[in-house]
């Protein structure tokens, strides 16, 4: 048989024709290795590949009797049980290996040899009895008698009096459970007290007892109340025999074990039982469900009292160990609110990310059913969210569409958009392709990033126009003239950012040397001005004696000055020539003195020199004024000196 | 103004590089033949201009530029409508120099408003020395008054930050395609470089003459006859704001030790004044 025939059999159509099949046979059965164990008809079954469950190496089996040692000897015993209570009368026979100790062996063996079975059966009759003595049945020992408590007649009236138990009853009982070996099944199915009315009368007792204890005796006991009494009557010698504090460890469990066994506790574990075995395929599946039941309820208490806790520790939040007394004043309390609403945010922001948190977490606490139904909620408002957004970025006209079909999930809607109407896709490809710029596209597109800007389109130039103007028009046209100086064209060629960034830095520099300038050139005039008067007073110094023309001064100066002291009309003399003075500055610097007249601040310092230099200035109020009445001071000195 | 679309790209910059000016020449009967019909009295031909830098075409954020021009000259508002592969420009003739007003209108995915530039029309060589004057009436251009510019974009509209920032790369199409997506999109592609007659590559990004990217902020890496504006003229207007910083500071110090003599001076002069007094 080979797999031709077994697609024979199976009806399935050959890939060789009959032609080629006995050759292919032949080729093939010659180099197969001929394995042993499977007969050829099997090892044909696996056609053109060979079975290789086949084992290959063969073992032997072991000579079974490697030793030729002599057969043991065996011979017949008789044996007596000790358990049996007919004290040995009735003596069986077993088959037992001889034991090799010498000379009773070989006596034996020649007795069993050369005596025939039926007459050995009396010498050997002899043997046994003989050695009967000695061999009891090895299963004598598994007879173990239960050691049932033994009480006397004063003990069980000291001890073991009970109210519904008569000594009767109790010995019955006690005599059962010996019988039966505290198997207390048996014992319960035993159990049938007969009481003895004649003897109790004739006996000790009273007729009324008697009487009791009949009708006592007369309730039927269940397997709980025999055992209590038992219990308590086997625990009660144990204590008589044996103070407790004496008993060993073991002997003292047993002790406690049955003066406490609780005839009630055995019951209702006893129904407890039953009604398990007893119940029905539903009642057990319910069980099951409402196990369940109850195993989700205690989780949702776990989570609702965790919810709980967390409201509490928002409730009472500043849980700190400094001291309250800076959340005592009004902005004390301000800062605490700030804190609060702050924890307060990041918490709503955090609860927020999580998916399941996102529902309200009254809402998870109300009832189980609710978790459930929000987390299949939530992917649908995220969804209607989505599908808000491009609407908003697009305008309307998009509006239909999305909600027309409310159930499909976010991207769904975003292609149809996107194919749809190809600018307004463009438009959302664009916020994914803003953030995929690269360095170099950045810098192709001339792309940068600035933390705060003013929208809108502007010029590079405006920038440094607006240096500029942040000037005034007098310090524009010194900077001005200070670059021209350094050759900078008064328009940058390529405002670049690079360029206008450097400009900037040159611009501080130069505002800063033009204003070191005016400085200098202030100082330049004060130091001409304290020279003059060194000059003045030197001269004044030379000429001591006489006073040229102190009258002319006191009626130029048109103050009003009343007191024409010498002295006075000597300063007045001094502010003369500081005037003068003053005017030919004008005529050397003529960019300079414009300046002076412009700028408050100078001429505020100037009229506090020059008020230093006149204390005796009746005019006499702020510094301003006398500032003021120097300079009038000064256009009149020139008119008058030019009608002159 | 179109309606805003969409949201600003918050702290985002966008610039474009451009120019505007004026060239002008006088008229001359050999190089520049006064035409027909223009009055005896005009003695220059001039034009004004806004255009790419590098000549590239700018259209896709400038849509119109208005040339105001000095009232004497008839319909002296000119409106200058975006065309693909031109400058904005207005050639006229005429006798004086004035302060043009170019109001920039920007194309309405931007949503901004228009901006307007203000430009002095030189007909006569100018310069601060006289030979920069010389140079320039030698120079056979004729009087050049170009000035260099960036348009920068604050916080763009996100369509308008989509036109700015694409183009130039052909990251996410391929190039032909890329190329025939501009050529549809209403005339943004093809730029100065084909008006030029010059290169035309027909693989890679498109570029101008001096490799600047079509549709992008680039800047020429070197000058060319006619394109003065370029990295490398940006160069060396550093080093020469740099080198007046130092010479500045220089004269910073300087100063500010003769400020120290000086008010020494100053306070023993006082001093001693007021021992006299």
């Amino acid at each position: 048989m080979t797999s031709h025939d077994v697609r024979d059999v199976l009806n399935l159509p050959s890939d060789h024709s009959a032609g080629p099949r006995p050759t292919k046979k032949q080729k093939t059965g010659a180099p197969r290795p001929n394995l042993k164990g499977l007969a050829r008809e099997v090892q044909n079954l696996g056609g053109d590949n060979p079975i290789a469950i086949v084992p290959d190496v063969s073992v032997f089996k072991k000579r079974r009797f490697a030793s030729r040692k002599p057969a043991a000897k065996w011979e017949l015993k008789g044996f007596k049980n000790s358990a049996r209570s007919d004290d040995g009368a009735l003596i069986l026979r077993h088959w037992k290996r001889k034991t090799e100790d010498g000379a009773p062996v070989d006596r034996e063996m020649r007795d069993g040899e050369s005596q025939p079975a039926e007459n050995g059966e009396s010498t050997a009759d002899g043997d046994v009895v003989k050695k009967e003595e000695l061999e009891d049945s090895s299963f004598a020992k598994y007879n173990v008698q239960v050691s049932v408590p033994q009480y006397s007649e004063d003990q069980y009236r000291s001890n073991l009096q009970s109210d519904h138990w008569t000594k009767e009853e109790t010995d019955y009982l006690l005599q059962l459970a010996k019988d039966y070996d505290l198997r207390w099944s048996i014992i319960w199915d035993r159990y049938d007290f007969q009481p003895k009315p004649s003897s109790e009368e004739g006996g000790e007792m009273a007729d009324g007892t008697s009487t009791a204890v009949v009708q006592v005796s007369t309730i039927t006991r269940t397997m709980e109340d025999l055992k209590a009494r038992y219990y308590e009557v086997a625990a009660k010698m144990m204590a008589v025999q044996k103070p407790a504090q004496y008993m060993t460890r073991p002997e003292f469990e047993l002790y406690e074990m049955m003066l406490n066994f609780n005839p009630a506790q055995e019951r209702a574990r006893k129904e407890f039982a039953l009604n398990t075995m007893a119940r029905s395929k539903d009642e057990a599946r319910e069980e099951e469900s409402l196990l369940l039941e109850i195993k989700r309820i205690l989780a949702r208490t776990e989570r609702f009292n965790e919810e709980r806790r967390e409201l509490y520790n928002r409730l009472d939040y500043p849980h700190t160990e400094t001291d309250i007394n800076s959340f005592k004043s009004s902005t004390g309390l301000q800062q605490l609110l700030q804190n609060l609403m702050n924890v307060d945010k990041s918490k709503k922001r955090k609860s927020l990310m999580g998916p399941g948190d996102g529902s309200s977490p009254g809402g998870a606490a109300v009832s189980g059913s609710a978790v459930s139904e929000t987390a299949p909620n939530d992917p649908r408002r995220r969804e209607s969210i989505a599908a808000s957004m491009p609407e908003r970025v697009h305008g309307h006209g998009h509006r239909d569409s999305i909600s027309g079909t409310p159930a499909t999930p976010a991207n769904e809607t975003a292609t149809p958009t996107a194919g749809a109407n190809k600018k307004k896709g463009g438009a959302a490809q664009l916020q994914s392709e803003r953030r995929k710029l690269t360095e170099q596209e950045e810098q192709i597109y001339g792309v940068t990033h600035h933390d705060r800007l003013g929208s809108g389109p502007t010029f590079r130039y405006e920038k440094i126009n607006k240096l500029y103007s942040h000037k005034s028009g007098q310090q524009q046209l010194r900077i001005t003239n200070a670059l021209g100086e350094l050759d900078v064209p008064a328009r940058l060629v390529m405002p670049t950012a690079a360029v206008t960034a450097q400009f900037e830095v040159l611009w501080s520099a130069v505002t800063a040397l033009v204003d070191l300038r005016k400085i200098s050139d202030k100082i330049d005039a004060e130091i001409k001005i304290e020279e003059a008067k060194k000059a003045e007073r030197d001269k004044a110094r030379a000429a001591q004696s006489g006073s040229s023309k102190p009258d002319d001064a006191a009626k130029r100066t048109g103050d009003g000055e009343s007191k024409g002291s010498e002295e006075e009309k000597d300063k007045e003399e001094d502010q003369d020539k500081e005037q003068r003075q003053n005017g030919d500055g004008e005529d050397k610097d003529p960019a300079e003195e414009p300046a002076v007249n412009g700028e408050g601040e100078e001429k505020e310092r100037e009229g506090e020199d020059q008020g230093g230099l006149r204390p005796g200035s009746s005019s006499g109020g702020g510094a301003h004024k006398r500032s003021a009445s120097v300079l009038s001071t000064t256009s009149d000195k020139s008119a008058k000196r030019q009608k002159k | 103004m179109a309606p805003p679309v969409g949201k600003r790209v918050k702290g985002v910059q966008v610039f474009r590089p451009f120019i505007y000016g004026t060239t002008a020449k006088p008229f001359d009967e050999k190089t520049n033949p006064k035409p027909a019909g223009v009055p005896d009295d005009h003695t220059h031909s001039w034009t004004v201009f806004v255009k790419g830098i590098d000549d590239v075409d700018i259209i896709y954020w400038l849509r119109r530029v208005q040339f105001k021009l000095h009232e004497s000259i008839p319909n002296h508002v000119r409106m200058v409508e975006g065309e693909k592969g031109k400058p904005f420009i207005v050639q006229e003739t005429g006798w004086g120099e004035f302060e043009i007003t170019m109001k920039l209108y920007y194309v309405p995915e931007s949503g901004e408003k228009p901006q307007t530039l203000y430009h002095h029309l030189r007909l006569h060589p100018y310069g601060r020395t006289e030979e920069e004057k010389e140079a320039m009436r030698v120079n056979g251009e004729g009087v050049i008054s170009w000035v260099y510019e960036e348009q920068i974009f604050n916080e763009p509209y996100e369509a308008f930050y989509d036109v700015l920032t694409s183009g130039a790369m052909p990251n996410t199409t391929t190039t032909t395609t890329a190329n025939d997506k501009r050529g549809g999109k209403g005339g943004k592609g093809g730029g100065g470089a084909k008006t030029k007659g010059g290169d035309k590559k027909e693989d890679g990004p498109k570029r101008s003459e001096g490799g600047v990217l079509e549709h992008s902020a680039m800047i020429p890496l070197l000058n060319r006859p006619g394109h003065p504006f370029s990295r490398e003229t940006e160069q060396l207007e550093i080093k020469k704001l740099k080198d007046a910083l130092v010479k500045v500071e220089d004269m910073t110090k300087k100063l500010a030790d003769d400020l120290k003599k000086k008010e020494e001076r100053l306070q023993q002069l006082k001093r001693q004044e007021a021992g006299e007094a």
